[in-house]
């Protein structure tokens, strides 16, 4: 990208040391935890659970939704913010995400790795988690791509920018794989004269996975009988990455998220999946949905889908923008999704689109983009409404979300600050408190590298430090996408 | 044109009863590829650019428009009446732009051929041989230095054409042999016509407008989307810019709200603004021009005056393409573009009833509305 990307790269590379030095200083001089109460009072609180509260108020406390309604009964301490005059919504969630991977979404070499998992591709500081939070985004399912009829293991995060990399991902949240079918995976191997090059081919490529996977399936359940039976003698079956991955479909313990466009696909994989015994979670992209809801409503399969892109190839020549509408009408669980990281901004304005296009009330719209995403995660117990005791994931915007007009204010993530529109460029409202505390509860913290501390600064401080005001060009970090992902 | 009241109504006239309705003219989008695409990964549907060399100012795109395409009913039906068609953005002049309308048949849809020429300057036009299908093996010019000097001489030859062509005239010498090349620059390096200038990043901009003011070109600047850090001396330049897309991303390095303000920041400069359809993120292609209006809005959201960003997709796009006296606003005399929708035109959840075209009630039907009426028995 030219001479001008060098002084930037430059800048890069010596921030860090800068920031090392000046650590310490400030982490000292900034203490402020985030409040333990916030209320937010007098806003158009859009639950996307229970409807909507004109003048409505919201409590957190310690990071939770303590109370939702006309009033709450937050203590006297309380840290006030006045939104009169904003929307609040939950936080917006993405259930198909390539962000933050700098483009490693495929391992197209062969056409089924189950084994490939997506959390050691994340790169926590990419620019474009910086845009999508400052478009409300709080959570997001960073998918593999569809080349491979079963891609890998997806990773959910919460858009904690500006924190360690592990400190960024959703706390015990239910693993998901990635699965595809039709034009992608055929062309993919296809134009290598290699199975699979048809329909055909893509799906028994994929039930030939699930033989394997149902023959190591029981040799390890006869070893585990043997041992259960005291026999000290059993040998265990060797271990095979894939075909232990492929075991946890069958044992339904991995979410099965298929990229798939048509109407005859979904009939096919809803067959394959009754004949191996495991359910699919999510349709994606589901373009064609319209044309069998009731059928898919019947086996309970969600779908994440655009709202109005076709076009682009021969499987989405029939798409309409009133799909996602028709199919919820008939029983299907809808959410949006982006599936590219300039839509990621503004999910909010797709499902404005819902209201256009099928008449969706606002509920129903704000929820494609809330619950229904967080469903179809497998975090709608914890995130996606705002309701008593979930995770304060809250998104406070200028104008109607479902609008055009809407901006993003500000985001809070589990109680914290994230985002602040008040702020210039390269600077992020996270506190120090808010770093160590996430970093703590982080499922997976890995051992901090020694070569990366510098006196009482840690990798996780090195994060913070980049954030703090003054540290500009520190975060957005220098991972750069100018021309966004496409399908 | 005016208050209900006021208006006389001769007789015989239909009445449209559009009470509750928001009336407003046709949305013009000025820089699509209708006519040109269908599919976008099947190439045997593509005409998109004719990337055997980079000088390709006699490729027409009137010659390729498929009038018939499903992409325009779709459009159409969310307000859009008409548009510059242009090639895609592979070569340094790809072609001659054509102005549309997005009902009739297909000579009453073409309203003016070879209305612009699309010139492109940046990355992109480098033939580095990795560019993807079509670039084949890296060839000159694989880098600025070499598309510049190859545009200056293309340049140069043309003025030099048109002084032997000028001359042979005189002489009435009938063995003069026309070269449809530069016969095709003639127009636009004597200013007659708009060029429009695809081109992202300051620098390039900085580059291509010191060519452009050498040969005394038309321009209208196209994108601009990496260029925040000289929005003043793109002011100065005194030419019309579209932009394009408003969801293009920033630079690492700057805020998020960077591509989103461009409109409003221009326009703050007193610049003419245009806003085209050009999806960031989506098909890049005219599938998404439906969603205009919204581009439109987001920079009202982002700042741009209201009156602004309506007239960035009507008024101000007739009039940098030569329609300014006959299309773009309700004004009595000009073409009864009329679009009729439940709401303000440029928020998302607004419904468009029904749009005419040259004052005739366009059929409110796309291969999409069939698809949902069939399947919605």
């Amino acid at each position: 990208m030219g001479s001008l990307r060098r002084p930037l790269r430059l800048i890069v590379r010596i921030l860090p040391l800068a920031l090392l030095a000046i650590c310490a200083a400030l982490g000292r001089a900034q203490q402020s935890a985030p409040p333990t109460d916030i209320v937010f009072r007098g806003a158009t609180v859009m639950t996307a659970s229970h409807g909507t509260f004109e003048h409505g108020s919201v409590w957190v406390h310690a990071g939770k939704i303590a109370g939702v309604g006309a009033t709450v009964d937050a203590p006297s301490s309380a840290t006030t913010v006045d939104a009169t005059g904003l929307w609040l919504t939950p936080g917006i969630i993405d259930p198909h995400s390539h962000s933050a991977l700098d483009g490693d979404v495929n391992e197209a070499t062969i056409p089924v790795t189950p084994s490939m998992h997506m959390i050691d591709a994340f790169d926590n500081r990419s620019a474009d988690l910086y845009r999508a939070l400052a478009g409300g985004v709080t959570t997001e399912l960073l998918l593999h791509g569809s080349a491979n009829m079963i891609g890998g293991q997806a990773v959910v995060i919460k858009n904690k920018f500006g924190l360690d990399r592990d400190a960024m991902l959703f706390p015990n949240a239910p693993g998901s794989i990635k699965f595809a079918s039709g034009e992608n995976p055929k062309r993919v191997y296809g134009s290598r004269d290699q199975l699979p090059s048809t329909r055909m081919g893509n799906f028994e490529v994929m039930r030939m996975a699930f033989e394997d996977a149902k023959h190591y399936m029981a040799d390890w359940d006869a070893y585990d009988a043997k041992v259960k039976k005291g026999d000290k003698d059993a040998v265990p079956p060797k271990r095979d990455l894939k075909l232990e991955a492929l075991a946890d479909v069958l044992r339904g313990k991995l979410y099965v998220q298929i990229h798939c466009y048509r109407a005859d696909e979904f009939l096919t994989e809803e067959a394959i999946a009754k004949e191996y015994g495991y359910k699919i979670r999510a349709f994606h992209h589901a373009l064609e949905m319209y044309k069998v809801a009731p059928q898919i409503a019947a086996d309970g399969t969600a779908i994440a889908t655009f709202t109005d892109w076709w076009g682009f190839k021969d499987e989405a020549r029939d798409a309409i923008p009133w799909n996602a509408v028709m199919s919820m009408r008939q029983g299907v669980r809808v959410a949006l999704k982006s599936d590219s990281d300039d839509h990621i901004r503004r999910l909010n304005v797709e499902a404005g689109k819902m209201v256009h296009y099928g008449g969706a009330t606002e509920d129903e719209a704000i929820r494609m983009v809330t619950l229904n995403p967080a469903w179809t995660i497998g975090v709608d117990d914890r995130t996606g409404s705002i309701d008593v005791g979930k995770d304060a994931d809250l998104v406070l915007w200028n104008h109607d979300p479902l609008s055009t007009y809407a901006r993003a204010m500000k985001v809070y993530i589990d109680g914290d600050l994230f985002f602040d529109a008040s702020l210039p460029a390269g600077e992020l409202p996270i506190s120090p408190a808010s770093c160590t505390t996430a970093a703590a509860s982080a499922p997976t913290t890995r051992r901090t590298d020694s070569d990366e501390t510098s006196g009482s600064c840690n990798r996780d401080c090195y994060a913070l430090c980049g954030s703090r005001p003054g540290a500009r060009g520190g975060y957005p970090a220098p991972v750069e996408s100018r021309r966004h992902h496409r399908r | 044109m005016g208050n209900a009241t006021e208006v006389k109504i001769p007789k015989g006239a239909q009445i449209v009863d559009a009470r509750g309705l928001t009336v407003y003219p046709g949305l013009i989008d000025p820089e699509s590829n209708f006519g040109l695409t269908e599919i976008s990964a099947d190439s045997a549907t593509n005409d998109l650019e004719e990337r055997s060399d980079e000088i390709m100012p006699h490729m027409h795109v009137g010659d390729a428009f498929h009038s018939e395409t499903e992409l325009i009913p779709v459009a159409r039906l969310n307000g859009v009446t008409n548009a510059v068609v242009a090639p895609a953005s592979g070569d340094s002049v790809a072609g001659q732009d054509i102005f549309i309308q997005l009902y009739g048949s297909r000579s009453q849809m073409m309203l003016a051929t070879d209305v612009a020429l699309a010139m492109n300057y940046g990355a992109e036009q480098r033939r580095r041989g990795s560019g993807g299908p079509g670039s084949g093996r890296a060839a000159y010019p694989s880098t600025r230095m070499g598309l510049i000097t190859e545009l200056r001489q293309n340049f140069l030859d043309t003025q030099d054409y048109m002084a032997k062509r000028d001359a042979a005239a005189k002489k009435d010498d009938k063995a003069f042999r026309r070269d449809l090349k530069f016969e095709a620059l003639i127009p636009y390096l004597k200013g007659e016509r708009p060029v429009v200038i695809g081109v992202y990043e300051s620098y390039d901009v900085e580059t291509i407008m010191t060519l452009a003011r050498e040969f005394h070109l038309k321009v209208i600047l196209n994108h601009v989307t990496q260029s925040q850090d000289i929005l003043d001396e793109i002011a100065s330049y005194k030419v019309p810019v579209i932009i394009g897309s408003i969801y293009d991303a920033p630079r690492a390095d700057e805020r998020y709200d960077a591509v989103y303000t461009l409109p409003a920041e221009l326009a703050k400069r007193g610049v003419k603004i245009a806003i085209s359809s050009a999806d960031g993120g989506g098909p890049a292609s005219s599938h998404s021009a439906r969603n205009l209006p919204y581009a439109a809005g987001f920079a009202v959201a982002y700042g741009l005056p209201y009156d602004d960003a309506l007239k960035a997709i009507t008024l101000n796009v007739a009039d940098m393409f030569g329609f300014g006296d006959k299309l773009g606003s309700l004004d009595v005399g000009k073409m009864a573009n009329v679009v009729l929708a439940n709401g303000d035109p440029l928020d998302v959840r607004t419904d468009v009833k029904q749009v005419y075209i040259q004052g005739i009630a366009v059929p409110m039907v796309s291969r999409q509305t069939q698809l949902r009426d069939e399947y919605s028995k």
